[in-house]
């Protein structure tokens, strides 16, 4: 891992900051500037917010998953072995905890998809905000219709925008698994939102 | 068909309106603030033994002396780490207690018979933590008491180790 100078923490300039490579502020982090931890938050968190969101369907359950993976990284940050790779990383982190707590919500007996959609309410202060968050919780009811495995690869995939590599290493699945998973979460979803309206 | 799946996929794209980092950041002030990072290491400290604990059965077996400049306060004991890795130009520690950080925790092999150890002063409670072999491999101590899967889902794990503070022996 390459360390390289980068001033004082707290003074410098937040553009620069933002700048910085994620292997460089990881060093940084790791050389006791906890509070360059931030400059990752802000990079990451809101796709991790977002595939978490679409992974449980809940807004806080995905804030809570989102909270505590994001501490875990912090906590494990030296066992990164490529911080080159730190996104998939925290998408790997992320995505078991939201398996974890799928495990743990499957156990309680409330199916996902009668879980209300609410990620979307709070912006819904106007008419066309309020008719966009009901059609996102249209869709989300169709995501929570297919399995994990198969929402997960497909929100990965088309939502989140990861390359079928970048996806190898957030789940573990080997690339043509992780295809045909694509391929038939498109399929399911096809027929789920058919069903819907 | 396929337009209503595009429609729905650039839908599910949208980002949702809340943040956690300041709750993150809360807890990463709490974890890394100047109590455990600055206290740990701050060894050796002259003074007599108080030797409170062992990291596992092979610690106990196979350190070759009990480590005599180490004084933890009330609310620490004394690890120590030992393995056995014939060949290793370097063995650290790194841990939950570190924060994982290498360089910290050099074991020792003085008698050049692959028995690495080290030892230090921790807070009391349950750690974590990985042997580091010529900076490249992770090992579990296979020799430890626990072991608790290390939450990155590939199977691997963490030895877990557990100090008893000093005044407790």
């Amino acid at each position: 891992m390459a360390h390289r100078d980068v001033g004082p923490p707290g003074g410098v300039n937040e553009q620069v900051n933002e700048s910085l490579t994620d292997v460089e502020v990881v060093a940084r982090v790791l050389g006791g500037d906890g509070e360059a931890f931030g400059i990752l938050i802000r990079r990451y968190e809101p796709g991790l917010l977002r595939f978490a969101t679409r992974m449980l369907g809940s807004a806080d359950a995905a804030a809570d998953a989102v909270a505590e993976s994001l501490v875990r990284a912090y906590r494990h940050l030296g066992q990164c072995r490529d911080p080159g790779h730190l996104r998939s990383w925290l998408y790997r982190i992320t995505g078991n905890r939201c398996r974890s707590h799928l495990a743990r919500r499957h156990m309680s007996d409330v199916p996902l998809s009668e879980v209300p959609a609410t990620a979307l309410a709070d912006h819904a202060d106007s008419w066309t905000a309020l008719e966009r968050s009901e059609q996102v919780a249209l869709v989300e009811r169709a995501l929570a219709k297919l399995p994990t495995e198969k929402r997960e690869a497909f929100v990965l995939k088309h939502v989140e925008g990861l390359s079928y590599e970048e996806m190898a290493e957030v789940t573990g699945a080997r690339i043509p698994t992780l295809k045909m998973r694509v391929h038939r979460a498109r399929e399911a979803l096809v027929v789920a939102l058919g069903a819907l309206v | 068909m396929t337009d209503r799946l595009d429609d729905a996929i650039e839908l599910l794209k949208t980002t949702p309106a809340m943040s956690v980092e300041s709750r993150v950041m809360a807890e990463v002030r709490r974890i890394s603030g100047p109590t455990p990072r600055r206290r740990v290491f701050t060894w050796p400290r002259i003074a007599t033994v108080g030797l409170a604990l062992a990291a596992g059965l092979a610690a106990i077996l196979l350190i070759p002396r009990t480590p005599d400049r180490l004084t933890p306060g009330e609310s620490e004991g004394i690890a120590q780490f030992v393995g056995h890795f014939p060949g290793a130009r370097s063995v650290e520690v790194v841990g939950s207690f570190n924060n994982w950080s290498r360089g910290l925790l050099h074991l020792r092999d003085e008698n050049h018979d692959g028995i690495w150890h080290a030892a230090a002063v921790l807070p009391a409670g349950q750690h974590e933590y990985m042997f580091v072999v010529d900076g490249e491999r992770w090992v579990t101590d296979p020799l430890a008491e626990r072991f608790v899967d290390d939450g990155f889902g590939a199977g691997r794990e963490n030895s877990v180790l557990i100090v008893r503070p000093a005044g407790q022996r």
